[in-house]
């Protein structure tokens, strides 16, 4: 009898172990995963061992790793795309496109216009570099992209990854999550991308130009800036009111001097959480099921030829404009890449380019005006596309 | 006085959100019951005998929860954000529009949509439909008065003070089966049997944005072209308007230091005059004070003023007295010697 009932109960925990076999990664495995755990590893290699962008790439890396471990499709609640699970509370921020603006805030807490302010015709670079989105989007149009699709994928052109995560969550949800991860894999390849690209554009002599330095600013000019920058650009453009407002809202609360406290938990702990969350959760929608397709592949060729033209158009702006200022006014064509948005690399690749032809010529405070004026050209043109297609 | 500033903003924010929220519901469709006028199955109040019914034609009514067909006034949240419509009035009493009656008169003649029923809050242009049975007691979405058969009336929809008049639309006489709907720009036209929508939109909306930049700019010049005028002329502006402000500052910041120079030079140019006259009039202060200030004037008056630097930061070695290494050491160093 008990020989019976124990013959039973190992019967019973085979039956529940093989069951429970069915539910471990092993057994719900397929190829698709093995790769994109690769690829999410691949990620966090680049951030810790070549210092690529680390606060982006691990977060999203370990995502990717996170969102493509296999399990059983049981209904436990567990995966990202799964009514009420932890990861799917999360990734609200990036469905709805809530956690773009939370960053704007924060790159407005953290950013000084006065480079900007200083010299107010460095604004019209980052207009310029813009041309990279457009550009973009013309060549996803070519590969037979739909309009709202080619629109969010031709953001990526203005190397801004909030940017990019919110028109795409709101144009083309179903290419979101390779949109995001080629928006920041480019931009932490932005120190690979642009040096080529800015020295086939430049002469030697162009890069050894001197600027002046910029005048002193007051701290009237800086108040007035988010204030007046908000005004115009959402008069013209309301649909880019979240990311406006909020990179504006950022860059009060630092200038204002009166919440100096809200401007350090903007730029600092919220900020932080919010990269964290964001990063994480974009890593986790690169399901192998979702990620691993033909429009993925175009969408990173797509995504190279934006920065690509971005930062050419920066370069060959600076040139169009030298050709109107006068001879001690000539503006290094160097700063010219730093129109796209990725702050503050484009602008630091700008001063490492400007130090390699003069090491006594420092263009970082003169690359911030374009980099700065891209963030809110880049936030406006997504405005617009969100205007014209939604 | 702050606060009751702060106090009054809030109320004034508050109440016009309100308002807001109030003045989104619009009339969208109304359905009016009835029958070929053979058919005697619908009584007085929209009822249809389900016994009697078989023998009439079968058009298909939109029904209530007890599976009766009814007249039916569609409202629709016209706005992008959810708003509750509980503790408005619905009626079509023109009574109601009379100035003079107070408001718990006119609630008196109107029929209130019942609070604590969460099918009140509506959401993003979403519609409400509720049947006009003069059956309250059959729930929130039942009003207390009929649509009547075959002649005009105008439904009026209050706000919930019973004062603030919503919306309003007269109906004409309805063909059977037809509903009265408000269509694009807000115009009304009677829709035929079958094409009668409660509870759905009465026009059918397409992103045709997406369809028309298909069709018109395959390529996507034209967009291109039109987001980059806007990005410039955004930037632009800024640019203008910071170009010109910071023209203003540096102006006005020169103008202060040009006044403080001239008022020192002033003050100045009045000690000197003072010490030339040799007066010896201190009014009070002390002769050694006095001394002090008119040679620190003298001084200032004399070229020992720096308001006016160049601005420029240099490492390049320049001959000044202040860093004379010479200063830094004894002329003649001295030793200590023990005693």
């Amino acid at each position: 009898m008990v020989l019976l009932e124990s013959v039973s109960t190992m019967d019973f925990i085979g039956t529940k172990l093989v069951d429970f076999l069915t539910y471990t990664g092993f057994a719900n495995v397929a190829w698709a995963n093995i790769i994109m755990i690769a690829v999410g590893a691949f990620f966090i290699w680049l951030a810790i061992k070549k210092d690529f962008e680390p606060l982006l790439l691990i977060p999203i890396g370990l995502g990717i790793i996170l969102g493509n471990i296999p399990f059983k499709d049981a209904g436990l609640e567990i995966g990202l795309y799964e009514d009420n699970s932890v990861l799917n509370i999360f990734y609200q921020g990036v469905r709805l496109g809530w956690y773009p603006p939370l960053v704007f805030l924060g790159i407005g807490a953290m950013t000084d216009f006065s480079a900007l302010i200083a010299n107010p015709k460095l604004m019209l670079i980052g207009a310029a570099a813009q041309f990279g989105i457009f550009g973009a989007y013309m060549v996803a149009l070519a590969l037979g992209f739909e309009p709202n699709q080619a629109a969010g994928i031709a953001i990526i052109g203005g190397a801004d990854g909030p940017t990019a995560i919110f028109l795409s969550s709101k144009l083309s949800p179903n290419l979101m999550g390779a949109i995001a991860v080629c928006a920041y894999s480019y931009m932490a390849l932005v120190p690979v991308i642009q040096p080529g690209i800015m020295k086939l554009l430049t002469t030697k002599a162009q890069r050894q130009i001197k600027m002046k330095p910029a005048r002193q600013v007051s701290q009237t000019e800086k108040m007035l800036f988010p204030i007046v920058g908000l005004l115009i650009t959402t008069f013209i453009v309301p649909s880019g009111l979240p990311l406006l407002g909020m990179l504006f809202f950022g860059n009060l609360l630092k200038e204002s001097t009166k919440t100096t406290r809200l401007a350090k938990t903007a730029g600092s702990a919220l900020n932080d959480i919010v990269v964290m969350l964001l990063g994480l959760t974009v890593g986790c929608s690169t399901q192998a099921s979702e990620f691993l397709t033909w429009n993925t592949i175009f969408i990173f060729i797509i995504g190279a030829c934006a920065f690509v033209v971005a930062t050419a158009s920066g370069v060959i702006f600076v040139h169009i404009m030298n050709l109107f200022l006068p001879k001690d006014q000539k503006i290094n064509p160097l700063i010219g890449n730093a129109g796209v948005s990725a702050v503050p690399m484009a602008a630091r690749i700008s001063q490492n380019e400007g130090l390699k032809a003069d090491p006594h010529n420092f263009l970082l405070m003169h690359a911030m005006g374009p980099n700065v004026a891209g963030v809110i050209g880049s936030a406006v043109a997504a405005g617009v596309l969100l205007g014209f297609l939604s | 006085m702050r606060k009751l500033l702060s106090i009054v903003s809030f109320l004034i924010a508050s109440s016009a959100a309100m308002a807001q929220g109030a003045h989104d519901f619009k009339l969208n469709e109304v359905f009016v019951l009835g029958c070929p006028k053979q058919c005697t199955a619908v009584d007085d109040s929209g009822y249809v005998s389900p016994a009697i019914a078989e023998s009439c034609p079968k058009p298909e009514f939109y029904v209530d929860e007890y599976a009766q067909p009814a007249s039916w006034i569609e409202i629709e949240n016209t706005s992008y954000s959810t708003h509750d419509i509980r503790n408005c009035f619905l009626t079509i009493n023109p009574a109601v529009l009379d100035k003079n009656m107070s408001a718990p008169e006119r609630e008196k003649l109107m029929s209130v949509i019942p609070a604590g029923d969460p099918r009140t809050s509506i959401g993003a242009k979403q519609r409400i439909t509720f049947f006009a049975d003069g059956h309250t007691n059959r729930g929130t979405l039942h009003l207390n008065f009929t649509l009547p058969v075959g002649e005009p009336f105008t439904i009026y929809l209050f706000d919930g003070n019973a004062v603030d008049l919503l919306d309003s639309v007269r109906v004409e006489a309805l063909p059977v089966g037809s509903s009265y709907a408000r269509l694009d720009e807000g115009k009304w036209q009677v829709l035929e049997a079958d094409k009668v929508t409660p509870n759905a939109p009465n026009v059918t909306y397409n992103n045709d944005k997406i369809k028309e930049f298909k069709e018109k700019d395959p390529h996507g010049i034209a967009m291109t072209l039109m987001c980059m005028g806007v990005v410039f002329s955004c930037l632009i502006l800024l640019f203008v308007f910071f170009h010109i402000f910071g023209w203003a500052m540096n102006r006005a910041a020169k103008l202060a230091r040009v006044r403080a120079i001239r008022a020192i030079h002033e003050k100045a140019e009045r000690v000197v005059e003072m010490a030339k006259q040799g007066t010896t009039e201190t009014k009070g202060i002390e002769m050694e004070n006095y001394a002090a200030v008119i040679g620190m004037a003298l001084h200032e008056y004399f070229g020992g003023t720096h308001d006016l630097e160049s601005g420029i930061l240099t490492i390049n070695q320049t001959p000044t007295t202040w860093a004379d290494k010479s200063h830094e050491l004894r002329v003649t160093p001295q030793h200590h010697q023990a005693n």
